[in-house]
């Protein structure tokens, strides 16, 4: 590739070429982004400024007050330790159920593993909003209803088909040897896969365990359905508190919003590029 | 002797925990939802009884579930479709060596990576007609004249709908068939140079053939998403006027939680797994098929 540029004269065709590339990335980033500049910005005016007849861009003078309003709007605090709780504790028994599962799909062979694995996949099909009424009844029975714990079991359940299929990915990935010859050495199954598998399958542990983190905090519809108590309920669905009927807080709805935003987006970005391999390979590759 | 029994039901007991898991949260649900589907519900949730396809006639019968049907059908179509094209041209781009691909990279995850109900109310307050900021700027930069509704009609409000699907789709699209380009060998291209290949005879001959695994998975599961997606459409919406802008899982949420009517929202449940279910018997074979390779 150098040779050949250092040979030829760069064309007018390829200069052109370049300048559109860039022109349109930028232009995708800057879409990409306008959503959360409008919310940076409506977060930082005043509620006269934002329905102002002669609308601004930027806002005059930057509220920053705003951010600390909220805290006190609403019980915010609440609501972030909410999602924390959620997202940690479905997480948590996300990786505790579907560890064990991944690692006997990647090692051993067994009857009904072909049958296992297929309802793994189509579980995907049967999103938790299609099912609220049969899941809004489990949870009457087990008096799961309007409880953070009730929202934990089922996040952790319909994670468990990407828990699953990701760490098996992972698992298979790794040879088997290692974890042989620790047998061999008089460490029984669950020693070698502690002190073997999971070492050098961290990577993608983690990533996992990011990427069912981010889904159950960004969830909606099922905790919109099962909770009823406003001290129940997580960000997402929280900060409509801001989004009344008769009355919208833009400000401090999108104020809410970023705070809602920011640790998420940071965990994404940290394994947007495992996480990627890890779907195309585990989903992909039998 | 014993140490062989152990070996036959050793792998049960490790898939136990999670088999438990999804029989309690995922399995019992669709078994209620099936049962109640086919039974005489009262507004409490109590079955009262068997009543055969009852329900599934009244939700048919309905005059507005053709529209919410035809609205579901366009709604993924669409969404799907676009942000496919979208997210594999995208993905082509961000493929290419130029400076500052790391922060695009990066900015371009963001959508994924941002919960729906909050893109959906940024989107909701960019578009609307008397303080939208798409307006202002549009008015700041000269090239309108008056505030445009942008939302006259329940149509556009539908479309602007889909085109905010669209875009919190595209960034998945675009990381799959990203991670399929990375892999290609790059001395299929050489070759293909050498033989005198054009831009896009190596594109139709050699990347989509060799991303068209990537591109299966997202698509399928995008039909999956996007055909289930509530938040988007219940934020901006709720799917009104008059189910104008309802799919079926915003209607059947509000037959179920609004109007009581829960045996025809498990009706429409179920009609909605028999469309997706086609979806994932393909799916399923696609990859079943592939494992045994």
């Amino acid at each position: 590739m150098n040779e050949q540029t250092i040979k030829k004269p760069v064309s007018v065709k390829k200069v052109i070429l370049r300048v559109l590339l860039y022109f349109v990335i930028l232009d995708v980033c800057v879409i990409t982004l306008y959503p959360y500049f409008a919310m940076l910005c409506t977060a930082l005016k005043s509620r006269a400024e934002i329905f102002a007849v002669d609308g601004t861009i930027l806002p005059v003078t930057a509220l920053w007050s705003n951010f600390i309003d909220i805290w006190s709007r609403a019980p915010m605090a609440r609501y972030f330790l909410n999602s924390v709780l959620i997202a940690g504790g479905s997480t948590l028994i996300a990786m505790l159920c579907g560890i064990p599962a991944a690692y006997a799909l990647a090692r051993m062979k067994f009857k009904g593993q072909t049958a296992f694995l297929g309802f793994v996949i189509v579980s995907q099909m049967f999103a938790p909003v299609v099912l609220l009424i049969g899941i809004y009844k489990v949870m009457m029975t087990l008096g799961l209803t309007d409880s953070i714990l009730g929202l934990v079991f089922i996040n952790a359940a319909f994670n468990q088909a990407f828990t699953i299929w990701l760490l098996r990915g992972t698992f298979m990935g790794i040879s088997a040897e290692m974890e042989q010859a620790a047998t061999i050495d008089g460490c029984n199954r669950i020693q070698a896969m502690l002190k073997v598998l999971l070492p050098v399958a961290a990577p993608g542990i983690v990533t996992t365990l990011i990427f069912i983190f981010i889904n159950a905090w960004n969830e909606y519809t099922v905790a919109l359905c099962l909770i009823s108590t406003n001290e129940y309920k997580p960000l997402t669905v929280g900060i409509n508190i801001f989004n009344g009927y008769n009355m919208i807080e833009w400000q401090y709805l999108f104020a809410a919003s970023i705070f809602a935003i920011i640790p998420v987006v940071i965990l994404f970005m940290l394994i947007e590029k495992n996480l990627v391999s890890g779907l195309a390979s585990g989903g992909v590759k039998g | 002797m014993k140490k062989q029994t152990f070996r036959k039901i050793e792998p049960y007991i490790w898939i136990a925990p999670s088999v438990i898991l999804m029989a309690i949260f995922i399995l019992t649900p669709i078994v209620f939802v099936f049962r109640m589907a086919m039974s005489d519900v009262s507004k409490a949730g109590m079955i009262k009884g068997f009543n055969g396809i009852a329900n599934f006639t009244k939700v048919l019968k309905s005059s507005s579930f053709g529209l919410v049907l035809q609205n579901t059908l366009v709604w993924t179509v669409a969404v799907v479709v676009l942000s496919t094209v979208l997210g594999f041209i995208l993905a082509l781009l961000l493929n290419n060596q130029f400076r500052g691909r790391k922060i695009a990279r990066a900015i371009v995850v963001f959508p994924w990576a941002t919960t729906l109900v909050i893109q959906a109310s940024a989107w909701n307050f960019i578009i609307n007609t008397d303080y939208g900021t798409l307006n202002t700027l549009l008015l700041r930069l000269g090239i309108i004249k008056e505030a445009v509704n942008w939302t006259p009609t329940p149509e556009l409000y539908f479309m602007w709908e889909i085109a905010c699907g669209i875009f919190v789709t595209i960034p998945f699209v675009s990381f799959c068939v990203l991670s399929g380009l990375q892999s290609i060998d790059t001395s299929y291209y050489e070759a293909a140079t050498v033989d005198g290949a054009n831009y896009w005879q190596k594109l139709f001959k050699i990347t989509l053939p060799l991303v068209k695994s990537s591109l299966t998975v997202s698509t399928v599961l995008n039909i999956i998403y996007v055909f289930n997606s509530f938040p988007i459409i219940w934020t901006m919406t709720k799917g009104d006027p008059a189910n104008h802008t309802d799919t079926l899982v915003t209607y059947l949420y509000k037959l179920a939680f609004y109007n009581g009517r829960q045996g025809e929202a498990a009706a429409v449940s179920v009609i909605g797994f028999m469309i997706l279910l086609v979806c994932a018997s393909v799916y399923m074979v696609y990859t079943l098929r592939k494992g045994d390779d």
